[in-house]
């Protein structure tokens, strides 16, 4: 098989148990987390790899992109730049009663704060590159599509097309912020743009109640400016734990953000003072800048996988069995194009374990349990293992709860009034900790030891035999003595040995 | 912040507890108790006291598990600090009747000088804590103009707002740890305790009588005695300075000496530390020792290694000179002994009634925290095992368990986690890699040593360094370090893992939080390196060992 168009003469060894040649022994396609990764350990395990990518820059589209994907260029890095750029807000807010005399007039420039991001997101995608070429694998500019099973077209800058063989093909396109269809949309945007913003907003509405959107708003808030948040329920993050929920929407409410519960826009009106949001309770609101938080869908439109038979699902996502292939054997998907756990370090493990599974003569599969995960809103939440609803609903057994609402120390002397508030769920029979959150500052360095305790099925006994640090928020994990309540599995019937 | 008994959030953990009845043992404090339920005193008490002495006197029972006898309380315990007040509370709310003494409240502590609450909350670890929140803002002011904030003119710092605020907030928590002792229907009694017989506490001159007697005194700064030492002041004087020091001398490496010089040099001081040894932190991993000297000196820290004061001289400027071993140091405002601490068991009636003592005059006690005399118990720093407070109220609860619950606890000090609020922070759990190989021979260690995002922004020169030591042959973690921003709040987690027993394949088969500097302790893949001290044919050899780091 195979015809080719290879420039450096890139022909492949035979290889010796195998009796048909392959340009490639793996041809990724998106070089983010996931395709890096599992790029880079196939070759260490031996592989011939190439992989394709589609040009750098900030905002995504159909053929724009970077290696490095979301999570560098613009996702969870750009985003926690941002995040301790806007944090200092609150700083310097809590320095003045440590005695700081801070001048009246304080600037933030939002330009420079932009370009210096933009610097670390180059820095950091010319790392991503050197990572890739010190592996040995081949990197090509350009947009892969899959035109046989075993067969990979990649179009480059200038339109002509490259054609390799692999014996592996693995997708990890990622995903892309979508806009919701509301009349106006043209309106809005998405958070690639709201990472690379010309101005700073003065006033901005931010439609979504999940992560991104509390992130933004928190973002924005804590840079100075005005922040309506709208989201459809109750309340925001949903698929969390209740209770921290509501602890997440108490704190964003107290830094200053205008919370619109059980709300969404009805339609977006360009005016002369800026973008006219009317919401479906007829309210107003007028915004430099209206923020879709609104989904990700994955980016596999362009693909041509109809053509080859690899299956998707409704969303979109390319449907992968446990050890990420997909119906056509020879072809393989990770990251957030499979919408299993769209995380970084689940992309991670799904790459690694890709290559383990294919070139390390290890198979394995991605464990997602215990996967611990952080909304860098500000104070962030963090959380691993079940919410109390999930413990709930799995109905092993009744649960205990504990928690603990304090205020950290710094706000002592600050006055600020901002309860952490963190949470244990445990399983009374056996003891076992199946769940852990927190939301205060720090959270998301503090779960990570937690997690690596939950992942391992540690106590409540383990935990309250760990002497605290002192002084810490963190201690308050292990100095959790009184149960605030204990409560029935939802069936506490037997649904039980499910 | 804080376990329950040294911060605010106290008042949300903790529930009023009705006054617990006092047992059979003495019937006439269950008649005041009945009188004035919530409000003992020392007037009711004195009431009372005439009857005690030939009470005590007959008491001769030892063990507390037979016939009540009649003795003033189940439990006298002399000194509230940490230890001392979670053993009280958890023997009231064991059903025990219970009494403490503190001295009255003072931010210096002396022979007459304390305060309920103790050196954590009112010497110690909070207003410890609390100036490095301060002190830390300056560096926050320099990372924050890498992300694009500016200021109108360079924060200038008012020393008095914070010591007043300090102060308020000492005062407060004082009062709640009063309030903690009065809910759990303990007695608090204002004055100075002194051991008279096994079961008899004289406090400025009444007498008690108690069926166990619990020493929980603490210690005290120790400032050895050199000319001119009147000069120096110690730790505790150094949380309530009425101005700013200018330019402060700082003796000792240890990690008082340490968090002082974090805290004066981000608060603008010049600060310079003078240590005996040529490294910090004696007792810690050796990597961890080197990594924060050196970031402290970036920010500006000035390490006297091998140097020794000997003498302070004051000039007639008022300024102060440090002699030492290898020259003279001119021009400080201060200088301050952070030099040790010794147990506060002066003058305490011990060695009258029997109670062993180290030569360092902490109380010898058995892994039940019982002393020589049968009677008589001691937790926390005045017995100088680990001188933590959370082992202190490991100590006082396991106490509590042993004498009241009939259930003998040991306190369990293996993987006590610990952290050093230097600038920056270091945080720690298990062995060192040099006691690992002194312990287990053949050890694994990974290091990390990166720069962590926050500083590719702000454009300063900060580091994060992480380390495990790994068993070799079971992949048992068996101790865990870093140093860089966020260490104690990061290692208080992966405390619970290490105590736990887990391995280096756990901590690999947990996912990362993105981003985060925490993470690196679980994607830490190649080995730093490889320590065998067993024969070549079990285990790598030097070559060996640099192939595998090169993977």
């Amino acid at each position: 098989m195979a015809r080719k168009m290879l420039n450096d003469g890139e022909l492949s060894q035979p290889n010796q148990e195998e009796q048909t040649h392959f340009d490639f022994d793996l041809f990724v396609i998106g070089a983010g987390s996931g395709g890096v990764r599992a790029a880079r350990f196939s070759a260490n395990f031996g592989a011939k790899v190439g992989i394709c990518e589609l040009p750098f820059h900030p905002i995504s589209s159909e053929v724009i992109g970077g290696v490095g994907g979301t999570c560098v260029i613009r996702g969870c890095v750009p985003k926690k730049i941002l995040v301790y750029g806007a944090s200092f807000g609150g700083e310097l807010e809590d320095a003045r009663s440590y005695g700081w005399e801070v001048h009246e007039k304080i600037d933030f420039d939002w330009k420079k704060l932009l370009q210096k991001k933009t610097d670390e997101i180059l820095r950091l995608n010319g790392i991503y590159k050197r990572l890739l070429s010190n592996a040995g694998v081949k990197l090509y500019e350009g947009e892969g599509k899959i035109v046989g099973p075993n067969e990979v077209e990649v179009t480059q800058l200038d339109g002509t097309k490259l054609s390799y063989s692999a014996k592996h093909i693995l997708i990890a396109t990622g995903s892309r912020a979508q806009r919701a269809p509301i009349p106006g949309q043209e309106l809005a945007i998405t958070s690639d743009e709201a990472l690379s913003l010309e101005e700073l907003p003065k006033r901005a509405v931010v439609l979504g109640g999940g992560y991104i959107a509390v992130e933004f708003a928190s973002i924005w808030r804590g840079m100075g400016s005005t922040v309506d948040l709208l989201f459809r329920k109750e309340l925001p993050l949903r698929g969390f734990d209740d209770e921290m929920r509501a602890v997440v929407a108490r704190n964003l409410e107290g830094r200053g953000i205008n919370l619109h519960p059980r709300t969404t826009i009805k339609e977006l009106i360009k005016s002369e003072e800026g973008v006219k949001v009317i919401t479906d309770h007829g309210e107003e609101i007028v915004a430099d800048v209206v923020l879709f938080a609104t989904g990700r869908a994955p980016n596999t439109k362009r693909l041509n996988l109809k053509a080859v038979g690899v299956e998707v699902d409704q969303t979109g996502a390319v449907k992968v069995d446990e050890n990420s292939r997909t119906n056509v054997p020879s072809i393989w998907a990770v990251g957030d194009v499979t919408n299993r756990m769209n995380l970084t370090p689940v992309a991670l493990m799904e790459g690694m374990c890709f290559a383990k599974t294919v070139f390390g003569g290890q198979p394995c599969k991605p464990d997602y349990r215990d996967v611990p995960c952080a909304v860098f809103c500000i104070p962030p939440l963090s959380v691993v293992g079940l919410s109390e609803e999930q413990a709930i609903e799995q109905g092993k057994g009744d649960i205990l709860v504990f928690t603990s609402s304090f205020n950290p120390m710094r706000n002592t002397i600050s006055g600020r009034q901002e309860k952490t508030v963190m949470k244990l769920v445990v399983d009374a029979e056996t003891e076992k900790v199946l769940g852990a959150s927190m939301c205060g500052p720090e959270a998301p360095e503090i779960m990570q030891g937690i997690a690596v305790a939950l992942k391992c099925g540690a106590t409540k006994a383990q935990f309250d035999s760990t002497v605290g640090i002192h002084p810490s928020s963190a201690e308050e994990f292990v100095t959790m003595r009184s149960v605030t309540r204990r409560v029935a599995a939802a069936s506490s019937n037997p649904k039980t040995n499910l | 912040m804080a376990t329950s008994v040294t911060t605010p959030k106290l008042t949300t953990t903790f529930y009023k507890r009705l006054p617990i009845t006092v047992p059979l043992s003495s019937h006439f404090l269950s008649l005041q108790n009945t009188l004035t339920p919530f409000s003992h005193n020392c007037c009711s008490l004195l009431y009372f006291q005439c009857q005690r002495r030939h009470v005590a006197a007959r008491a001769k029972s030892d063990n507390g598990a037979e016939l009540p006898s009649h003795y003033d309380f189940d439990l006298f315990t002399v000194g509230a600090g940490s230890g001392g007040v979670r053993a009280s509370r958890f023997a009231a709310n064991f059903g025990a009747s219970v009494a403490i003494c503190e001295l009255p409240f003072s931010t210096i502590s002396s022979e007459t000088t304390g305060g309920v609450g103790g050196t954590c909350v009112l010497r110690g670890c909070v207003p410890k804590k609390l100036l490095v929140y301060a002190s830390k803002f300056s560096h926050e002011f320099d990372e924050s103009n890498g992300f694009g904030w500016k200021y109108g003119t360079e924060p200038q710092h008012d020393w008095s707002t914070l010591i007043a605020n300090k102060n308020a907030e000492l005062q407060r928590l004082t009062g709640i740890y009063k309030n903690i002792l009065i809910n759990a229907g303990i007695t608090l009694i204002e004055g100075r305790g002194k051991i008279v017989d096994p079961h008899t506490v004289d406090v400025d001159g009444k007498l008690y009588s108690a069926r166990h007697i619990l020493i929980s005194v603490g210690g005290r700064p120790f400032i050895p005695d050199i000319p001119g030492s009147e000069y120096a002041i110690d730790s505790d004087a150094a949380l309530d300075l009425p101005s700013k020091p200018e330019k402060i001398a700082i003796v000792g490496g240890g990690y008082i000496a340490l968090e002082f010089a974090g805290i004066f040099s981000g608060l603008t001081s010049e600060v310079h530390v003078f240590i005996r040894q040529k490294k910090v932190l004696r007792g810690f991993d050796e990597d961890i020792r080197d990594f924060v000297a050196e970031r402290m000196s970036l920010r500006g820290i000035e390490f006297h290694t091998e140097e020794s004061p000997q003498a302070i001289l004051k000039s007639t400027d008022g300024s102060l000179s440090v002699k030492t071993n290898k020259g003279t140091v001119d021009g400080f405002s201060h200088v301050m002994f952070a030099t040790g601490r010794r147990p506060n068991t002066k003058n305490l009636g011990l060695e009258k009634v029997g109670v062993k003592m180290t030569k360092n005059g902490a109380i010898e006690v058995d892994e039940y925290s019982g002393t020589a005399v049968p009677s008589i118990w001691a937790v926390g720093d005045v017995t100088d095992r680990i001188n933590l407070t959370p082992v202190a109220l490991m100590e006082g609860g396991a106490l509590a368990k042993t004498l009241f619950q009939a259930e003998p606890t040991k306190p369990d000090y293996s993987a006590v986690p610990s952290a050093v609020f230097s600038q920056p922070p270091i945080g720690q759990v298990g062995l060192s890699e040099e006691q690992a190989i002194q312990e287990y021979g053949d050890i694994d260690v990974f290091t990390a040593n990166f720069r962590p995002l926050k500083a590719t922004l702000s454009g300063l020169p900060d580091r994060i360094f992480m380390k495990l030591v790994l068993c070799a042959k079971t992949n048992k973690v068996l101790g865990l370090h870093m140093c860089g921003e966020d260490a104690p709040e990061i290692v208080q987690g992966f405390a619970v893992a290490v105590k736990a027993g887990l391995t280096k394949a756990d901590f690999d088969a947990t996912v990362g939080v993105h981003p985060t500097a925490a993470e690196e302790f679980v994607t830490l893949r190649t080995p730093t390196r490889k320590i065998r001290k067993s024969p070549p044919s079990e285990g790598m050899t030097g070559p060996e060992v640099k192939a595998a780091a090169g993977v």
